[in-house]
């Protein structure tokens, strides 16, 4: 476990660099692996960290005239039998949620996955995608779904196939990764960061009761809204 | 094979076991068979490893690159249960369902080889529609605008399942 934080890249540590995560999120075979390499298409040698069966896709562009390091996170698989490891959450500014248009199970299944998304990140930008368009004749884009208008979550049709509104998208994504790291106190994450290191960061591969490790908890707590809603509660206003 | 075959038809003969196409020479307007013979193939051959073997052959390649993958891991799944002394329908009919796609199957449960199956069987479409660098249409950037002018059926009758979300 020792060279757990060595192996896994810090998003929040202000070292020159301005590094954004962003997630990929959704049932096994919805396209997510698909969506990333048509984004970034060839060329972009994929860092695989050896701690967990994650790959991480580094992309380098510019927002708002400022030089911003992307890291797209992919699974190796682990969201087969639920079970996404903390990690994967831990810092990320932006999540992109996938589900198959040809098979609805997936659908269904996503406010699974945006409950536990919620349960790390409370805050951070979510899009929803809609993929495989090219492979129902498009007829499907006539169709709105609920779910993203329910939780008020961009939306887009997309094609990682015919590349239909990949690059609008993981865009998008960026900005609002952008934005959102922005907007975040530095000074909480940090402060979340500190006490974090004073443990081992021993963490389960049970994502329910791996709430309970100091990384997690630490984790769910970092965003900004968070710390307000709290002092709020408490009597200040 | 597009620029000067068009392939016509895949199929397996299992004795002696052999692939073949037969394709259309553009060129020459002909309609051509070809055989590849299938070498040390056995009931516990792994059948994705002669597929990737296959494909990669030299001398077979260009032929078999309009095959879907899907196509050749199903035939050469053929032979072996052939091989194995299963009848022809029973094989027909496990390689059917192991290959198709069920809307309502949560791919999430299912083993690594069922879901490997799956995602093969789905890649037929994805490179059917596939616009990659190098073909005429291609775009890097592609937007399209979508209007939706009716709800998604999807959204109905499941008014309690997501009720806290
Ligand atoms: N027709 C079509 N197939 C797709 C598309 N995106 C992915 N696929 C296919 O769906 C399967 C699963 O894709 P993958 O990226 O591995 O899904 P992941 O498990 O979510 O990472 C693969 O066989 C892909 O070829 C798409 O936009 N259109
Ligand atoms: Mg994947």
């Amino acid at each position: 476990m020792a060279d757990l934080r060595a192996s896994v890249p810090e998003y929040d540590k202000e070292d020159g660099e301005y590094k954004v995560k962003v997630i990929c999120l959704g049932d096994s075979a919805v396209g997510k692996s698909k969506l990333v390499e048509r984004f970034l298409m060839d060329g972009y040698q994929p860092q695989q960290l050896s701690t967990y069966a994650l790959t991480l896709f580094r992309y380098q562009t510019e927002v708002g005239g400022k030089d911003v390091c992307v890291d797209f996170w992919d699974t190796a698989g682990q969201e087969r039998f639920n079970n996404m490891h903390p990690s994967y959450y831990y810092q990320a500014h932006c999540c992109i949620l996938v589900f198959d248009v040809t098979r609805k199970v997936t659908y269904k299944n996503l406010p699974n996955w945006f409950k536990e998304l919620r349960q790390y990140r409370p805050e951070i930008p979510c899009l929803v995608c809609a993929n495989k368009i090219d492979d129902v004749d498009y007829k499907v884009t006539q169709k709105s779904f609920n779910f993203a208008k329910k939780h008020q979550l961009p939306f887009y049709f997309v094609s990682a196939s015919d590349g239909t509104n990949v690059v609008k998208m993981f865009r998008e994504a960026i900005q609002s990764a952008v934005g959102y790291k922005e907007n975040t106190t530095d000074f909480t994450d940090l402060v979340m960061r500190e006490l974090e290191n004073l443990d081992d960061l021993s963490l389960s591969n049970d994502v329910d009761s791996g709430v309970d490790t100091a990384g997690n908890s630490a984790e769910t707590h970092t965003d900004e809204a968070d710390e307000e809603q709290a002092e709020g509660a408490t009597g200040t206003t | 094979m597009s620029r000067q075959y068009s392939l016509r038809k895949c199929g397996i003969r299992f004795d002696p076991p052999a692939l073949f196409v037969t394709y259309t020479d553009k060129s020459a307007g002909k309609t051509r068979c070809r055989t590849m013979p299938i070498r040390n193939f056995t009931k516990t051959s792994t059948v994705t490893r002669f597929v990737e073997d296959f494909r990669k052959n030299p001398r077979h390649k260009k032929y078999l690159e309009d095959v879907p993958k899907s196509q050749l891991e199903k035939l050469l799944r053929l032979l072996q249960d052939n091989l194995r002394g299963m009848s022809l329908d029973q094989s027909l009919n496990e390689i059917r369902k192991e290959y198709s796609i069920d809307p309502n199957e949560d791919l999430n449960k299912v083993d690594e080889e069922t879901l490997r199956k799956k995602k093969t069987a789905m890649e037929d479409s994805f490179e059917k529609n596939r616009k990659k660098p190098g073909d005429p249409d291609f775009e890097y950037e592609v937007e399209r605008d979508f209007q939706p002018v009716e709800t998604c059926e999807w959204d109905s009758g499941d008014s309690g399942s997501d009720a806290d979300f």
